[in-house]
């Protein structure tokens, strides 16, 4: 009578068998080259989860690196909705997690409160930062107009037709900062060198610029490239998105030109993690937070966890200017030393990248 | 037509519908199998060792067992498994029971309401709004915010209906684009002062203040539950026990002999969408003043309602546009989701195996037919079925 | 018993049942090529059941299929139309929006490309030889019902179907469509076709059958040769005597209670439909509208309910005006309506009896109070309309789907009549229902009009004008031709329905009479 349940199910299990007749390895795998911790470090995504190739996947990295390098137990929870924030952290506190690392402003609220119900178990958050935060909460925080300072410059000596464009998923700080950055590393570029490259999609006097438009801007990659299309009808051939997944239009938008048009990447190194768009990237404004994230739980593991704010800067390599790669050659030495005269400048302070 | 529960009744009733009852069970079953081969398949560990299936059993099938029954007694436990994980159910399931109404109530009238996301927004946005905007004492602080969300609603609604009844506009595309005009205000709309929470530049809004949520009885478990369950009677009776409702179903069912009899079928469109909108604005108010795990609702952002207007169009096909099954089917997305996380959190099921989990059991419990054809002994005789469709008498 | 002949299609002893209820009981039936057998009975007597297990869309509970000889075993309708059996359903089975080709095509479409060429080389074929003009490139849905039918057969024919049934073919044609069917039957057995004829209609049988079997309650209860008389084919089919000609008292005519003055009515396309109308009902009399269908007789019904676009003229109602008044207005003011197509306009299939029992009174006392529904009040009138109308249903919370014909037009008058009324308005009051139901909702609609209200009743079948007008408007192309007595000869009537005034129509009349006698 139920045949053909049977069926289905013999089916499944013969997928799995093909070939069942092989011999297990007579002892299992070799044991972990660091010893295995009771120690717990768990992560709650945003809505855009952990395969959103940006924020959350970098901050993931993290994670999976304390599991391999440091042995601790993961845990992890993605988020669908807004609303699910609250209960996903809450579901990490009941999975007995010893540090719960969240990603994004949204879940700012849940986790502060998270925190101070659960004063036993630290708490770190990606892109955010508290005025008075509690004892076991860490916020990290990047300072992402430096790195797009130099991206600004970098994009400037590079333009042939003296406009760069930029646009952003969403009009919100962790974006504009990058836009902001940008524009005034544009601007050092034109007063050191007597030029006049105009920025399009960002007006830092009036602090707006260029968004994609529509409900689900950082999933949006048709509305990615057609912003950065029309950016690059203005006669923009530089071009930096801070959209997120979005960003990809702005890639295949640059490959669609023959050349003529380069797209810079952010969060991560654009060649690595877009990596069959390496071509048309000249570099990327990296935030290390894999690094942050790593730090934390290291830090929680270890017992020297503070609840003082973390910036990533250019100083402390929390956030980058990615390499070059395929533009090397492209890139003027007289560029690459100016660039590091900038960076060392801004380290010193003697350049200020406002926000 | 009155119907009496004494005990023939019930034996009546359980003759009649044993089999509908059974073929849920089934599809429930045979969604949770599939599953689980889907997740012994998507674990590259577990599956490697069936290749010693017939060498090392107790490898292969072991580590099988261990994956699916921890990952199924997650589910349970998650869903329901303590009274904490009953009330995070319920928490889930009352505002997919609510857009659930709203949906179903326009299906009964003939009217295909794609914009329960929309009109759920505008519920979200007016019921934050007087939240965290307003200061009012305990009681009518709560009663205020939430007739402003179940009025947004309604009118989000109402006006797709009158918009059909005036002009012929198509429902599905002006509810659409409604959907698109109320996610693209919100978005403005956390970009201005009135919303966006002081010293913060993020798009989201303040707190709503502690007399405007709706108050927690146990856990999760909060007012809004109760709410929903009152929303669903009040549609069993709008649509059972009034003229209204009469009206409703009868143009749903067949506009020209409605019309025919006296009805206006323009009046009785707008009146159900007015109604519809007003339940998923329910929904939005629920959202917004919901209270989540840590007690306070969550403020106001993009995403705060979710996809609750989308999954509604689910909830109110599985639960057949009735109330109770509306309930019943929202109580099961609810379990679903809560025992979701659990899948997630306690036993590190992939989010997405756990939503296609969600999907098959949605699809086998929509598709009776098709658990009959895998499970032959719930077909009825043909005889009987025949008798239903070529009857000349 | 025929069941020694081996040639020929044969139904042995074949039996249905649906659940206890046996809707065959050994019914045996058989057709030759070149004959035309009918097959009578009332609605519900199990004459489709019959045939849709010949079909193929029923499986019998016991009995043979024999076809020249051999047994056929039919389990879907491909196989049946394999073996050379075709079938003309009284619904159509077309798709609406394809063209006539298409539609032929459809189902034999043999590959993955299209061959509309043939196939319309093979509809002005068919149609040459058996004389069934149709424009293969037609869409079914601006055809007329007649000319969908023809479509339907023109199916069943290029299938090389040796065997036709029609289904109840006449109940939605109108006089001369059927005329014009009957030579289409009678050209397809003169070609050697076997044909059974499903009908309840005398007329039609007497016209046209070679053989006549009546089933009554799923079994058969004699055989008649075509010449039997009407009466005798009525009380074999119904089990008792009938009256096919009810006797009507003496109109007792009060004062003017509906008064029609110039009244035009557009289409929604714009098309004036009906023009110029003028005419009074008192009450205690029946009027009639006689006509051809398709002369805004429809749209008159439409007016006089408030359902239709009124460009001039004026309807009073009780000295009341209700030309623009909505349906609810011209109900609430005392209209009873019969609309044309029960099914589309007359009642909700999904709802129960009782539910459409109140379908137009649901919000007025005693089945309301206030805002709900007084479900003891609603059932309580259910049960007493279904008692007093005889409305054949196993309880009133069944639903009208399950009502045969008949008992659902029976269900639709039982409303309307079961208010005191100024008028009634009843489209097609029989149309596709039973012998014996005809002569009832005949007499309750004479009663209405003696209880005082004005009566009109819209009509394509003339026996139908001649056994309930008091008076006859004959209308065409949306005018009144004029307005007769009922015992106008039937070819009088016949002639100004076609628009010739009467007392041309009469002239023509008698010439052709006086012709005919030399």
């Amino acid at each position: 009578m139920k045949r053909s349940l049977i069926i289905t199910s013999a089916l499944g299990a013969l997928a799995l068998a093909l070939g069942g007749c092989a011999t297990p390895p007579p002892t299992p795998t070799a044991a972990p080259s660091v010893p295995a911790s009771n120690f717990k470090a768990c992560m709650v995504s945003d809505a855009g989860g952990f395969d959103d190739k940006s924020f959350n996947e970098t901050a993931y990295a993290g994670l999976t690196k304390a599991k391999t390098e440091l042995g601790v137990q993961t845990g992890e929870v993605q988020s669908k909705t807004d609303a699910d924030y609250a209960q996903n952290v809450k579901s990490m506190v009941d999975a007995k997690c010893d540090i719960i690392v969240t990603v994004g402003f949204k879940l700012g609220d849940a986790t502060e409160a998270a925190a101070k119900a659960n004063p036993s178990i630290k708490f770190a958050i990606v892109d955010y930062f508290y005025e008075k935060p509690g004892k076991n909460l860490k916020a990290l925080s990047f300072n992402t107009g430096e790195p797009s300072f130099l991206a600004g410059y970098a994009a400037a000596s590079l333009s042939q037709t003296g406009k760069v464009g930029t646009y952003g998923g969403m009009k919100i700080p962790t974006v504009t900062a990058f836009m902001t950055g940008y524009a005034q590393g544009v601007a050092y570029y034109n007063k050191a060198k007597g030029k006049d490259v105009k920025v399009l999609g960002w007006d830092d006097t009036k602090k707006d610029g260029s968004f994609i438009p529509g409900n689900n801007p950082f999933g949006d990659v048709a509305g990615g490239k057609q912003v950065a299309t029309n950016l690059i009808a203005q006669g923009a051939d530089i071009i930096l998105p801070v959209a997120g997944p979005s960003g990809e239009g702005a890639l295949q938008a640059a490959q669609a030109s023959n050349g003529k048009v380069g797209s810079l990447w952010v969060d991560t190194d654009g060649c690595v993690s877009q990596e069959k768009y390496c071509a048309v990237i000249p570099t990327s404004v990296g935030k290390a937070m894999d690094v942050a994230v790593f730090e934390a739980i290291k830090a929680a593991k270890d017992g020297s966890f503070t609840n003082d704010l973390y910036v990533g800067t250019l100083s402390n390599s929390g956030v980058y200017l990615a390499p070059f790669h395929d533009w090397d050659a492209k890139v003027s030495a007289e560029t690459k030393t100016e660039l590091d005269k900038v960076k060392a400048d801004i380290i010193a302070g003697t350049i200020k990248v406002k926000s | 037509m009155s119907s009496t529960t004494s005990r023939p009744a019930f034996l009546a009733y359980l003759s009649q519908y044993w089999r509908e009852w059974a073929i849920t069970g089934a599809a429930m079953v045979l969604a949770l199998l599939l599953g689980a081969i889907l997740m012994v398949v998507a674990d590259p560990e577990v599956s490697a060792n069936f290749a010693y299936l017939f060498t090392a059993p107790q490898l292969a099938l072991g580590g099988a067992w261990a994956k699916v029954a921890g990952a199924y007694s997650a589910l349970v436990a998650g869903a329901v498994g303590s009274p904490e994980a009953l009330a995070h159910t319920s928490a889930k399931a009352a505002p997919l029971i609510c857009a659930g109404l709203g949906v179903g109530l326009g299906f009964r009238a003939g009217l295909f309401n794609i914009g329960a996301q929309g009109q759920a927004i505008m519920g979200s946005i007016v019921a934050a709004y007087i939240g965290f905007t307003f200061q009012l004492p305990y009681g009518l602080h709560l009663l205020v915010a939430i007739i402003g969300g179940v009025a947004a609603g309604a009118l989000w609604g109402g006006v797709v209906g009158w918009l059909k009844a005036k002009t012929g506009a198509h429902e599905v595309i002006v509810t659409i684009m409604m959907n698109y005009i109320a996610a693209g205000l919100l978005a403005w709309l956390l970009t201005t002062a009135a919303f966006m929470r002081p010293g913060r530049m993020d798009p989201i809004s303040p707190e709503v203040q502690p007399t405007s949520a709706l108050p927690g009885i146990y856990q999760q478990f909060h007012l809004g539950f109760l709410v929903a369950i009152l929303a669903a009677a009040a549609v069993w009776w709008l649509l059972e026990r009034s003229t209204t409702g009469f009206a409703i179903r009868a143009v749903g069912l067949n506009p020209n002999a409605a019309a025919t009899a006296g009805m206006s079928v323009a009046a009785t469109t707008t009146i159900t969408m007015t109604f519809a909108g007003a339940l998923a604005g329910l929904a939005g108010v629920q959202a917004a003043l919901g209270p989540s795990a840590n007690g306070v609702p969550v403020p106001l952002t993009v995403g705060l309602v979710g996809t609750v207007g989308f999954d509604a169009i689910t909830v109110a096909l599985l639960g057949r546009s009735r109330p109770l099954g509306i309930v019943l089917a929202g109580l099961l997305f609810g379990g679903l989701s809560a025992g979701g996380l659990a899948m997630q959190s306690v036993a590190q099921t992939p989010l997405t195996l756990t939503m296609v989990l969600q999907a098959l059991v949605v699809l086998f419990v929509a598709a009776p037919a098709l658990v009959q054809t895998l499970v032959p002994i719930l077909k009825e005789r043909k005889s009987k079925k025949v008798a239903m469709a070529g009857g000349e008498a | 018993m025929t069941a020694q002949h081996d040639a020929g299609l044969q139904l042995r002893e074949i039996t249905k049942k649906f659940g206890t209820f046996v809707a065959n009981d050994a019914v045996s039936l058989d057709v030759q090529p070149g004959e035309i057998h009918c097959l009578l009975g009332e609605n519900g007597a199990g004459k489709s059941t019959l045939m849709n297990v010949l079909y193929g869309l029923l499986q019998p509970d016991g009995g043979q299929i024999i076809l020249d000889g051999e047994e056929l075993h039919v389990e879907n309708p491909r196989q049946a139309m394999a073996a050379g059996i075709g079938m003309v359903h009284q619904h159509f089975m077309l798709v609406e929006v394809f063209t006539v080709a298409e539609n032929l095509i459809l189902g034999r479409e043999g590959g993955p490309v299209l061959n509309l060429e043939k196939a319309r080389a093979k509809v002005t074929e068919l149609a040459g030889r058996y004389n069934l003009p149709v424009d293969p490139d037609a869409r079914i849905e601006d055809l007329p019902v007649g000319i969908q039918q023809r479509v339907e057969i023109l199916k069943a024919l290029a299938n090389d179907a040796k065997y036709l049934v029609f289904d109840e073919p006449t109940a939605v044609l109108t006089p001369q469509e059927i005329d014009e069917l009957m030579i289409v039957m009678q050209k397809l057995r003169d070609d050697g076709k076997g044909i059974v004829f499903i009908t309840h209609k005398l007329r039609e049988v007497r016209a046209i059958a070679d053989r006549i079997t009546v089933l009554r309650r799923g079994k058969i209860v004699g055989s008649a040769e075509p010449g039997t008389s009407e009466s005798e084919l009525a009380e074999l089919m119904v089990g008792r005597a009938v009256d096919l000609r009810i006797a009507k008292p003496e109109a007792k005519v009060g004062q003017i209670r509906l008064s029609v003055k110039g009244l035009t009515v557009a289409n929604p396309a714009g098309a004036v439909v009906v023009d110029g109308l003028d005419f009074e009902v008192a009450s205690g009399e029946i009027l009639c509208i006689a006509g051809v269908q398709g002369n805004g007789q429809s749209e008159l019904a439409d007016a006089l309910l408030g359902n239709a676009q009124v460009t001039s003229g004026t309807v009073t109602l009780d000295g009341v005006d209700v030309t623009h008044s909505n349906p609810r207005q011209t109900i609430a003011a005392g209209l009873g309506f019969v609309p044309e197509d029960r099914q589309h306009d007359g009642y909700v299939a999904n709802f129960t009896v009782a539910e459409n029992l109140v379908l137009n009174r649901f919000t007025t006392q005693p089945f309301s109070k206030g805002l709900a529904l007084d479900l003891k009040a609603i059932a309580d009138n259910a049960t007493d309309l279904v008692e007093r109308y005889d409305i054949r249903t196993e309880s009133i919370t069944k639903l009208a789907s399950q009502l045969s014909g008949g008992n659902a037009q029976k269900l639709v008058l039982a409303r309307e009549l079961s208010r005191d009324l100024a008028l009634l308005v009843a489209s097609q009051p029989t149309r596709g229902v039973d012998v014996g139901a005809i002569e009832f909702l005949h007499k309750r609609i004479v009663a209405e009009r003696d209880t005082g209200a004005a009566v009109v009743i819209v009509s394509t079948e003339l026996e139908e004008v001649e056994a309930l007008a008091d008076r006859v408007l004959v209308m065409y192309r949306g005018k009144a031709v004029g307005i007769v007595s009922p015992e106008t000869p039937r070819d009088v009537l016949g002639l100004m329905m076609a628009g010739v005034p009467y007392e041309e129509a009469l002239a023509n009349s008698k010439a052709a009479a006086t012709g005919k006698d030399n």
